[in-house]
């Protein structure tokens, strides 16, 4: 099960994001989405890859293992 | 001092505060001569000759004059009545006084009185008395709020929102939902521009299964004339953008919710409505970076705050991610007479985990998915898309974007009896309507 991740791109970064999505698949991610507005990298990288193998490339800010965001049920009192 | 006019008002001391220009603050010789000039004051202390500034209580009751000198201020032992041909006089030409101000009697805020407990219930009579066929009515508690209820024409949360009498309407400004998408065959969404895109695997249209995300936008933009019933939505002229971010089931991931953030910025939209988070105390790196990056592009972030509390037990809860971050508004949920609901999140200690303001969220009545039409629900969740529509509208007014419009926001709010860290600056407001 691979593991899901965001890559933060660093300000200074922010212009040559595309550069950088090919050095994070050199590095062995799965790059799934390239978010220019924003400035992030998403996709995932295979069970046993550390966070760390990517953390330390140049012009990465973070990398977040991604959440699962859920609401209540439809029916349930609170939304 | 009997002057022969009306006694002086009993919040205010008789003395005046007299406030110097820039021009002479500091200015020793300049405020002494200005005092002479104005009241023939000789006799002045000046903090600045004091040991550390510090007053004592026989100085603030005795003085003639009282100079502040760091913030270029006197008080003056005498009305402003009795200062003000002088004035008019000194400053005839550009004068060293700003405004004369009567000194007032200030109190301590009184913090609310905790409710007192539910009375005993009375114990049965003893005699054979045929039971009432009415309820009992309750017992009344000491109301802080009249409070607010749906009629015919308004929801109470447009009511307590002051949108029922705003002129604003959102037009020209964009508004992005991202949650379980919309109901496109809604009739209240007939002939209503909407601009929609799902980021959820597997679904190919932004079409609602669940109900929460047609609810949310009804609420940040639903029409001035619903098809039938009370209006519901405050933007009601706003441009909507739908992204579905969450599945039928109300899961999504942060690759779907990021992108559908980058595409509303993309997209010039001014405000994002959030109404999802996770239970995660701690800020993400992610979304905060999100967050400010999106303020830059002069589009605004507004997200659930949670509903993780149940204060009816003690527990506060917590915000969590992604309102927690310092960049994006935490919102959170009052009932119809203004109290936190019992499910309201409160703020969390870390940097930007601070409540920014509060909104509806108890009993909203919004659009639901067809063909039940409409349902009334409560959450962080309903009072988000308050806040959302309420920023287009004083964006559309005031012309104000990202981190701008965040302090319209926070500056028009009305301030409630509650603490900030519940309520942050209180319950949201419109923009008042435009005297034409």
């Amino acid at each position: 099960m691979r593991r899901q991740v965001t890559v933060t791109v660093a300000d200074s970064h922010v212009a040559q994001i595309d550069e950088l999505a090919q050095a994070l698949r050199d590095a062995g991610m799965e790059v799934d989405g390239i978010l220019r507005a924003i400035g992030v990298i998403t996709g995932s990288l295979p069970a046993e890859q550390q966070l760390g193998s990517i953390e330390s490339l140049p012009g990465v800010a973070a990398v977040e293992e991604q959440k699962t965001f859920r609401l209540a049920p439809p029916d349930a009192d609170v939304q | 001092m009997a002057t022969g006019g009306p006694p002086p008002d009993p919040q205010t001391t008789g003395r005046s505060v007299v406030v110097f220009s820039d021009a002479v603050r500091g200015d020793g010789t300049a405020i002494a001569e200005a005092l002479r000039s104005l009241a023939e004051i000789t006799t002045v202390v000046r903090t600045s000759e004091i040991d550390g500034g510090a007053l004592s209580g026989e100085h603030v009751a005795n003085a003639e004059a009282l100079v502040f000198d760091a913030l270029g201020l006197a008080v003056v032992a005498r009305e402003p009545g009795e200062l003000s041909d002088s004035l008019a006089r000194m400053n005839a030409s550009d004068g060293p006084i700003l405004t004369i101000e009567p000194e007032r009697v200030m109190h301590a805020i009184k913090i609310p009185e905790p409710e007192p407990p539910e009375p005993e219930p009375e114990p049965e009579p003893p005699e054979p008395e045929p039971e009432p066929s009415e309820p009992e009515p309750e017992p009344s508690e000491p109301e802080q709020e009249p409070g607010f209820a749906d009629d015919e024409a308004f929801t109470w949360g447009l009511r307590a929102t002051a949108v029922d009498a705003t002129t604003a309407t959102g037009e020209g400004i964009k508004i992005a939902v991202l949650d379980t998408g919309i109901d496109l065959s809604h009739p209240d969404f007939e002939g209503r521009t909407i601009t929609s895109q799902s980021f959820v695997e597997g679904a190919t249209t932004v079409a609602d299964g669940q109900g929460h995300g047609t609810h949310c936008a009804g609420t940040s933009a639903g029409p001035a004339e619903p098809g039938e019933g009370r209006r519901y939505g405050v933007a009601t002229a706003a441009a909507l953008f739908v992204g579905k971010v969450l599945d039928d089931n109300g899961a999504g991931v942060d690759a779907g919710i990021l992108a559908g953030i980058d595409w509303a910025i993309t997209n010039g939209c001014h405000v994002i409505s959030m109404s999802l988070g996770a239970n995660d105390p701690a800020v993400s790196t992610t979304y905060e970076t999100v967050g400010r990056r999106a303020l830059e592009a002069g589009c605004l972030i507004v997200a659930a705050a949670g509903n993780n509390a149940d204060r009816e037990s003690g527990d506060l809860g917590f915000v969590g991610v992604p309102a927690n971050s310092p960049s994006i508004m935490a919102i959170a949920a009052l009932d119809s007479r203004l109290r936190v609901a019992s499910f309201s999140a409160a703020s969390n200690p870390v940097e930007g985990g601070s409540i920014d303001v509060a909104a509806p969220g108890v009993d909203v009545y919004s659009t639901w998915r067809m063909p039940q039409r409409y349902d009334t629900i409560s959450g962080t969740s309903m009072a988000t898309p308050h806040v959302a529509g309420l920023a287009a509208l004083w964006s559309q007014t005031a012309g104000a974007t990202g981190q701008a419009l965040w302090t319209k926001l926070t500056e028009a709010a009305r301030s409630l009896e509650l603490p900030a860290t519940d309520v942050g600056a209180g319950l949201a407001q419109a923009p008042p309507p435009a005297s034409d």
